[in-house]
Order: C-alpha cells, then sequence, then structure tokens
C-alpha cells in the first residue's frame, strides 16, 4: 500500500506546493492531472524518493521514507520503484537487452534473460533486442522505458507524461501495455498527465 | 552486465576519441620507453665493458677518445706510446693488474689487438672452438667476427693498417686464426685478439711471404730471436696499457703522477663515462620532457572526452542512478573509462618501443643489441607506467566529482 499524508514541498521558499494525501492498495492506478507548473513532477519525484518534503509522510508497504537515509533511499528506489519519464533516455552505448540487464543488475535482480527476452515480447519488442536505444522510433522507445522500469518488479510505477509525445496509436498502446503490467506485478500505478485523451481509461485521478 | 563491462561499451562506443586518447598516450609512453631502453643498453654496455678497468694509459690527447679506443674499440687511438716508459711507471705496490693493447690494424673492420692473455680472462671470454695463441701471428677472434667474416679454425688472413677498408694491406704477413671465442655481449665479440708480439712483428719487420700465397703452409711467422726479448726492448711501443689498482689511494695519487711527470696521459674510465653519459643525459631529458608533455596531453585529451561524454550523458547518469546505482558506482565508471584508456595506451608504448627497438637492431643485423634488449619492464618503465596511470587518475577525478554530484530530481525535470 501506498500513502502520503499532508505533504508540502517547496523550492528555497518561494512557491509552495500542498499535495493531497493519496491512498493506493497493490495493482491500483491512479491518474494525478494538473496544468504545468502546478507540481505534478515536483509530487512524483517526492513519491520517487528524489526530492525530500519539508513536511509530511509517505509510506509504501512497511516503508516510511523519513526513515531511510539517502543511501537507503537511493537502494530502495532502485529496488521498489520504477520511472518512465516523458521522454525516454536510455544507456546510449548499450542495445536494449543490454539496457534492461543493466537495471536488473542495478536493483540488485537476478540478470535473467529469459524473463527480459519474455518482457520486450509482451512489449512488440521482440525484434529489438539487439537494436540500440537511438535507433527505435518513439513509441517503441516508450515501450522499451516501461520495460526497462517494470523489467525488475516494482511495488511503485510512477510515470511522468508517458503519452504526451505519442500519437494516437501508440497513446493507447503504452496505457494498455501499463495497466497490464502493473496488475501482473501487482504494482501500484501512478501516471502524471495533463494527457486528455487517457483520462477515462481511469477509474481514479485527483487534480493538482 | 555490470559497471565494468559498461565503461568497457562506453569506450568501445566512443571510438574516435578513444584512439585519439590512446594514441596521444602510446606516442608519449613509447617515446620515453625507447629512451629509456636505450640509454639503459647504452648504460649496460658501457658498465660491462668496463671490467674493473681503473685507469687507462695513452699516448696525450682527448682522455675520452683513449677511453673510447682502449675499452669500447669505437675510437681512434690517441698514439704510441713506449712500454718501457709505462711499465716503470706501473711497477708500483699500488697497481694490482697491467694489459698492454697494441692496434691500429684492422680486418672487414674488425680490429686487430695485440695483448696478453689476460685481456681474455678479463672479459671472461670462453673459447667455442680452437685454442688460445701460443706464438706470434696466431689469432682469436670473437664470435661477431666469426659471423661476419666467416672465418673459421685455421683460416689466413692479411690486416690492414687503420680501421678503414682503404687502409695499406700488410700483405707480407698472415693471421692464423686458431680460436674462436664464445658470444659475451661485450666489446670483445667484435675484435680479432693476438699476441703483442704479432702487430710488432707486423710493424716492424720484413719477411718474404704474400697474402695471395695461400698454399704456403710452412711460412714462418716471425723472427722469434728477434722478438724474444721485445718487452725489454727501448723501441717496444704500444698503443695503451689498462690498469687495475690495488688500493683506492692509487685513484688519486697515480693519475697525478702520469699526468704530471711524464709526456703520457692517464685517464680514468669511470669519470669519463660519468662525462659522456651526462652530456647524452641532457638530450635524453629534454626529449623526455616533451614526451612527458605528450603523457600530460594525453591526459587532458582523456580528461576532455570523459568531461565531454559525461556532459551529454548527465540524463543517462541520472537514469542510472535513478535504476539504483550509488555514487560509488558512477564514480567507479569514470575511473574505469579513464583508467582503462590510460593503461591501454602505455601498454601500446611499452610494446612500440620494443617493436622500434627488435625491428631497428633486427634490421641492421646488430646481434649483440637484439641480444640484450629488455622484453620485461626496466626499473624506470616501472616509474613511467605509474606516473601515465596517475596522469589517468587525475585526468578522470574532476569528472567522477562532478559525476558523484549530479542533480538527479534537477537534470530528470530539465530533460
Amino acid at each position: 500500500m501506498l500513502k502520503t499524508e499532508s505533504i508540502n514541498f517547496t523550492y528555497d521558499g518561494l512557491s509552495k506546493f500542498n499535495f493531497p494525501d493519496i491512498q493506493l492498495n497493490n495493482a491500483d492506478s491512479l491518474l494525478v492531472l494538473g496544468d504545468s507548473g502546478v507540481g505534478k513532477t515536483t509530487f512524483i519525484q517526492i513519491l520517487a524518493g528524489l526530492l525530500k518534503p519539508k513536511s509530511g509522510q509517505i509510506h509504501l508497504d512497511s516503508v516510511n521514507y523519513n526513515e531511510l537515509s539517502l543511501k537507503e533511499m537511493d537502494q530502495f528506489r532502485g529496488r521498489r520503484i520504477g520511472m518512465i519519464f516523458q521522454n525516454p533516455h536510455f544507456v546510449r552505448n548499450l542495445n536494449i537487452f543490454d539496457n534492461l540487464l543493466l537495471s536488473l543488475y542495478l536493483s540488485k535482480n537476478i540478470q535473467d534473460e529469459k524473463r527480459v527476452t519474455q518482457l520486450l515480447n509482451e512489449l512488440g519488442l521482440g525484434n529489438k533486442l539487439d537494436s540500440m536505444p537511438d535507433d527505435l522510433s518513439q513509441g517503441e522507445q516508450q515501450r522499451a522505458s516501461i520495460a526497462l522500469s517494470v523489467i525488475k518488479q516494482p511495488d511503485l510505477i510512477l510515470a511522468d507524461e508517458p503519452t504526451s509525445s505519442l500519437d494516437d496509436v501508440n497513446c493507447q498502446r503504452i496505457i494498455k501495455l501499463l495497466k497490464e503490467q502493473a496488475e501482473k506485478n501487482k504494482s501500484k500505478l501512478i501516471i502524471i498527465t495533463h494527457d486528455n485523451r487517457i483520462k477515462t481509461q481511469f477509474n481514479k485521478s485527483i487534480t493538482l | 552486465m555490470n559497471i565494468s563491462r559498461l565503461a568497457w561499451r562506453n569506450i568501445i562506443y566512443n571510438p574516435l576519441n578513444t584512439i585519439l586518447s590512446i594514441l596521444l598516450m602510446t606516442f608519449g609512453v613509447g617515446v620515453i620507453s625507447l629512451l629509456l631502453l636505450l640509454n639503459n643498453q647504452i648504460d649496460k654496455q658501457l658498465q660491462d665493458n668496463l671490467r674493473g678497468i681503473d685507469m687507462v694509459i695513452g699516448a696525450k690527447g682527448s682522455p675520452l677518445q683513449l677511453i673510447l679506443s682502449s675499452i669500447y674499440h669505437i675510437d681512434n687511438p690517441t698514439g704510441n706510446i713506449s712500454y718501457k716508459e709505462v711499465e716503470k711507471l706501473t711497477k708500483n705496490t699500488m697497481v694490482d693488474q697491467t694489459i698492454p693493447l697494441s692496434y691500429g690494424d684492422s680486418y672487414n673492420g674488425f680490429r686487430i689487438v695485440g695483448t696478453t692473455q689476460e685481456y681474455i680472462d678479463l672479459y671472461d671470454a670462453d673459447l667455442s672452438k680452437g685454442v688460445l695463441w701460443d706464438k706470434s701471428m696466431q689469432v682469436v677472434i670473437g664470435s661477431t667476427v666469426a659471423d661476419i667474416t666467416n672465418l673459421s679454425i685455421g683460416d689466413m688472413f692479411c690486416g690492414t693498417h687503420g680501421f678503414g677498408d682503404d687502409g695499406h694491406v700488410h700483405d707480407h704477413h698472415h693471421y692464423e686464426v686458431v680460436g674462436i671465442l664464445k658470444q659475451s655481449n661485450t666489446t670483445i665479440d667484435k675484435l680479432i685478439i693476438t699476441d703483442t708480439k704479432s702487430v710488432w712483428d707486423v710493424h716492424n719487420t720484413h719477411d718474404h711471404h704474400t697474402c695471395e700465397d695461400h698454399d704456403h703452409h710452412d711460412h714462418h711467422h716471425a723472427d722469434e730471436n728477434h722478438n724474444e726479448d721485445i718487452y725489454n726492448s727501448e723501441k717496444f711501443m704500444i698503443t695503451s696499457m689498462l690498469v687495475r689498482f690495488k688500493s683506492p689511494v692509487a685513484f688519486i695519487q697515480m693519475p697525478r703522477k702520469v699526468n704530471e711527470t711524464t709526456n703520457l696521459q692517464a685517464a680514468m674510465p669511470v669519470l669519463e663515462i660519468n662525462r659522456l653519459t651526462s652530456l647524452l643525459g641532457f638530450g635524453v631529458q629534454t626529449v623526455n620532457l616533451i614526451a612527458l608533455i605528450i603523457i600530460i596531453v594525453s591526459g587532458l585529451s582523456i580528461f576532455f572526452s570523459l568531461y565531454n561524454s559525461l556532459k551529454n550523458r548527465r540524463y543517462e547518469l541520472a537514469l542510472i542512478r535513478v535504476h539504483g546505482a550509488t555514487k560509488l558506482q558512477l564514480i567507479k565508471l569514470v575511473f574505469l573509462e579513464g583508467l582503462t584508456i590510460s593503461t591501454l595506451g602505455t601498454i601500446f608504448g611499452l610494446m612500440t618501443s620494443r617493436l622500434i627497438l627488435f625491428s631497428t637492431s633486427f634490421m641492421v643485423n646488430q646481434q649483440q643489441m637484439l641480444n640484450s634488449i629488455e622484453y620485461i619492464l626496466i626499473t624506470d618503465e616501472l616509474w613511467l607506467f605509474s606516473i601515465s596511470l596517475f596522469i589517468g587518475l587525475i585526468a578522470s577525478l574532476i569528472p567522477a566529482i562532478i559525476t558523484s554530484k549530479i542533480n538527479i530530481p534537477k537534470v530528470l525535470s530539465n530533460a
């Protein structure tokens, strides 16, 4: 279960963000909506433990973020949280297959090559195993970045505007795949977006 | 997949930068290593041939010339001296051993040296074939001489006056090869060694056999009665005298005595060789400095290429951190990239210098040089290795620090 309590955050004390409390069970998904500048990305980075909130509590399953040191938070994130960004990024000098293996290595998981192949097949990238990231189309890149974050079977998947640069067909495909993968791994899924095309596909949403 | 493999991929997927950095490192290390090896070889040759000779007495002239001609046989003699006069000086309790040298003739460019058999002992030279001479006009030849001239036991030849090919041929006098020495990697390999009497005979007697007269085997070498007592003859001249001291006091007293009270010259090999190597050393140091600058430039090139690639890979590095990489792993990644390049450059450099040395000595057919190439690292090269690695380390340091301080949320939100 993911649970947040009265999180607020400030950059240099100038603009202050107060975030609503959320509660999410395993395999639940949540859409976070809002216009530019309301702190959507800040919220997701706080949930990822990349930014420390000024006050408030975050619990992911039994772990309280406030009780983790910086290093412990890094390791915790590596193992338990998968992130997907608006513009997918990869390790440029590794092919897609090796990028996934690296993700497993860094999150201290077993480098199970069979599972990597299987996942890439599921995401329709079965013939792109040896491709370098720069050689993929935008839709393929976004699918590969889903693979990169779900290969370690995280408890929480955080997606920051995953569809905003995609066409309609790819947009629908990405959302479908994200939901499938989250359900399969019993992961909690949070998608931040201002993309109206996907609003209808989630029954739980909050607006910042 | 792990950090080392990732570092390796980053290196090979950036071939132009990598090759430039490695080439610069190879070049710098190669030049220094080549100089170190050559220096080492020259030093070794110089030292190997000293053989505990403390002083050389010869005719007045350049002391360095006297040393070069008498010990290394690479310069012309300074002139002749009277054996009697030298003997007077060296019949002294401070003197341990004296060996007279008479030279001035050559055969096919190889010097014919008249001396005593103690000279062979001085170089610990062993015979590979034949025997040592027991009378005048018999010679023992060094291994290089045997290889190149194809002379073998029983062969006869005539010496040429001087060391070039165009000198006067002493065609009334045949030398006979009676022994061939094993290779010793010293100057003796390139000498034709005979008794002092032979040189005396060639220059002071006349007999009537011609060199072309190869069938003539019953010739008598020289008038033995005439030469029986050459060491006591006032007219007996030698070229120089190698001297070994018994007591250290002699180092101070003997040269002064010779130089101040006689027409002769005493030269101290150790002093002259030090003078020579310090002269060479200056040139070597200049080239070393230039090569060191090349290594530093290579370090800079490693620095720039790491720095640049990190700037381009900021998002990638943040991503790796998000996936769970620790700061230490990122630092390790950067250092591995820098150190791999500098290590490869250094190893290639050390290999290149050996390859150059090997191929040049092979091409000029310098067997002696070929045999003395050090294929393992010499001490100075361990320093060179450490310095290059250190430079690689320094070059990686700043990029590593920048990497470890990367602000992940900021990088991710600016993407």
